[in-house]
């Protein structure tokens, strides 16, 4: 995204690759761990060692450990774009991955996706290595991603149609979660119909639909206006607050994370690294973007990223 | 204010509908005038009435091909033909562009012998397939669907490869692997291609009717025309050009219906945002 000259080329996971790949379904358990896949032509080994299951942390949802992601260019320089990723993120935490553009929080993130391979280290759902992408983790992707040819309903329901789930129980399905976004009477637009504000509800609804086990969100609100991101952002609390999902939210906007996270990861620029975790308390909310806290935690993550007060 | 506001809405609301009416209304003239100044030269005696008939010996002479039933037949028969070739054509080409744009090897086979086959005009093989399959209705069916493949293969084959990567990776989050794929995301997100494609094949089948129906046929627009050419009958050959003028326009016409009507987001994201839901973009090929 960041840097397209960069990953035109590479062939991580391209739309046409994993879906032939042999993608296993979420049954490796105590399978050894292997490499997950070549990266540029070139196998990778995974970091071994006396690392097996659990041993990060049993509770966790999702365990990261010295994951790294190396890009490489046409010239067949490489370029890491994450580096020495440790991290453990609970079942119900809303994450904002903070960082400034170009830090790798995307790739971090199409990593946890599986959309991209790790260059190195482990990287665990529920104890699985991920190895592809898979509907027990909804993306919310920062460009209208709604597939213009189906109707909203039918986009919500798309998950569920590949499910093998019933017409009725899509049916009924999208109507609930239509609701859910706060768009109730739209299920038979298409999505050039919409508005930006609406095409990035729905994509959540979308996401949400085959109750995925974690949410992943790269910076779904960044096209929008102020007004409407801030609005989006009121509703997005609202729909972690009844569903309890797991978010894992990237942004560069300091203000978006303090006002969403119950825990920021502030990455380093470039290659990206964690130079803050911080976990913001829960008996601040609502975060007015006026109160002493607020700016008091405005400051440190400035800091922490780099830009000392100034977005 | 306000005021001005409403009649400044009303106007522009009115004169909108005033110009879309008018806009057939001038359509119906031009043709009008075209017809009666060509009624005026042919009937001058500048110009020997034999080679340009007038429109009203057209009008007339097609009204009697019509009574006895000829024109139809020579109608039906090339409809008959055209759909044929067009269905095999498309059919062939819409397979072998998915097969080759999702499997890289059979591209890699394939693809010279396909640029070297696209890059010979269809037309010259007319008197090939003339040879091979004579002249009846095989070579004809032959030649459609060969002039048919080439815009849909390639067209298919561009879409099928470049599917979005965004629409991929969401579809692939979601679950979508394998045939499902296919069918559930690449082949619609290859749709605007595949329309754009088809839509020029219309073109090349009846290019491909009339040259394989000038050859020789029992009945048909083509055969009409060439027959005409041969009995003198100038006004015989100009019913057979305004049918095939009129088919061709029909057939674009029905198409950009069943697209609005089936189709209805194909092309409307751009015309959505200038304010105008008009299918005219389809017309210059956007894709």
């Amino acid at each position: 995204m960041k840097f397209p000259f960069l990953t035109a080329k590479t062939k991580d996971f391209p739309g046409s690759e994993f879906e032939r790949s042999n993608c296993p379904r979420r049954d490796n358990e105590g399978q050894a761990i292997v490499p997950i896949r070549s990266v540029g032509g070139k196998r990778i080994e995974a970091a071994e060692g006396t690392l097996h299951r659990g041993s990060l942390d049993a509770g966790a949802l999702i365990e990261c450990r010295e994951l790294a992601h190396v890009y490489h260019t046409r010239l067949g320089e490489e370029i890491a774009a994450v580096r020495d990723i440790t991290l453990s993120i609970d079942a119900g935490e809303f994450v904002c991955l903070l960082g400034p553009s170009g830090c790798g929080k995307t790739t971090l993130l199409n990593m946890v996706a599986g959309f991209l391979a790790p260059s190195a280290g482990k990287l665990r759902l529920n104890g699985d290595d991920i190895r592809c992408p898979a509907p027990d983790r909804g993306v919310v992707f920062q460009d209208y991603s709604l597939f213009p040819w189906l109707t909203v309903e039918a986009n919500i329901a798309y998950g569920l149609l590949m499910a093998g789930v019933s017409a009725k129980r899509r049916k009924a399905a999208a109507t609930e979660l239509l609701e859910l976004v706060g768009l109730p009477h739209i299920g038979a637009q298409y999505p050039f119909e919409l508005s930006g504000g609406m095409k990035q509800r729905v994509a959540i609804a979308r996401a949400l639909a085959t109750d995925p086990a974690v949410l992943l969100m790269d910076e779904p609100f960044a096209a929008l206006d102020a007004m409407t991101r801030e609005s989006l952002q009121r509703q997005l609390l609202d729909i972690w607050a009844r569903t309890r999902k797991t978010v894992l939210f990237v942004t560069h906007n300091i203000g978006e994370a303090i006002f969403l996270a119950s825990r920021v990861i502030v990455l380093s620029a470039r290659p990206g690294r964690i130079v803050e975790d911080i976990r913001l308390p829960e008996n601040f909310r609502p975060r007015k973007r006026t109160s002493p806290e607020f700016n008091r935690l405005y400051e440190r993550l400035a800091k922490a990223i780099g830009v000392e007060g100034t977005e | 204010m306000s005021i001005a506001l409403i009649f400044k809405g009303f106007f522009a609301h009115t004169l909108r509908e005033l110009l879309s009416r008018h806009a057939f209304r001038l359509g119906a003239l031009g043709l009008l005038s075209f017809a009666i100044l060509w009624e005026i030269v042919s009937r001058s005696g500048w110009i020997n009435p034999v080679m340009l008939p007038a429109p009203s010996v057209i009008a007339r002479s097609s009204v009697e091909l019509a009574a006895n039933g000829e024109l139809q037949q020579h109608v039906l028969n090339s409809l008959w033909r055209a759909f044929l070739g067009f269905a095999i054509g498309s059919i062939l080409g819409l397979l072998l562009g998915v097969a080759m744009a999702r499997l890289p090897r059979l591209h890699s086979l394939l693809n010279p012998l396909v640029q070297i086959f696209r890059a010979i005009p269809s037309l010259a093989f007319v008197p090939l397939a003339i040879f091979w399959f004579g002249i009846g209705e095989t070579s004809k069916v032959i030649l459609i669907a060969f002039g048919v493949f080439f815009p849909v293969w390639v067209n298919t084959y561009l879409g099928a490869r470049d599917t979005n990567p965004l629409f991929s990776r969401a579809a692939a989050s979601l679950g979508a692997r394998g045939w499902r794929m296919l069918v559930f995301l690449i082949l619609p997100a290859a749709l605007p291609f595949i329309i754009a494609g088809t839509r020029i094949a219309l073109g090349s089948a009846l290019v491909l009717l009339v040259a394989s129906e000038l050859t020789g046929a029992q009945f048909g627009v083509g055969y009409l025309i060439q027959m005409s050419q041969q009995v003198f009958r100038v006004d015989h050959m100009f019913v057979g050009l305004i049918t095939l003028g009129l088919l061709g326009f029909l057939f674009d016409y029905l198409f950009v219906c069943g697209l609005r009507k089936f189709l209805p987001w194909y092309g409307a994201e751009n015309n959505h945002a200038n304010g105008t839901r008009r299918m005219d973009g389809l017309k210059s090929g956007q894709d």
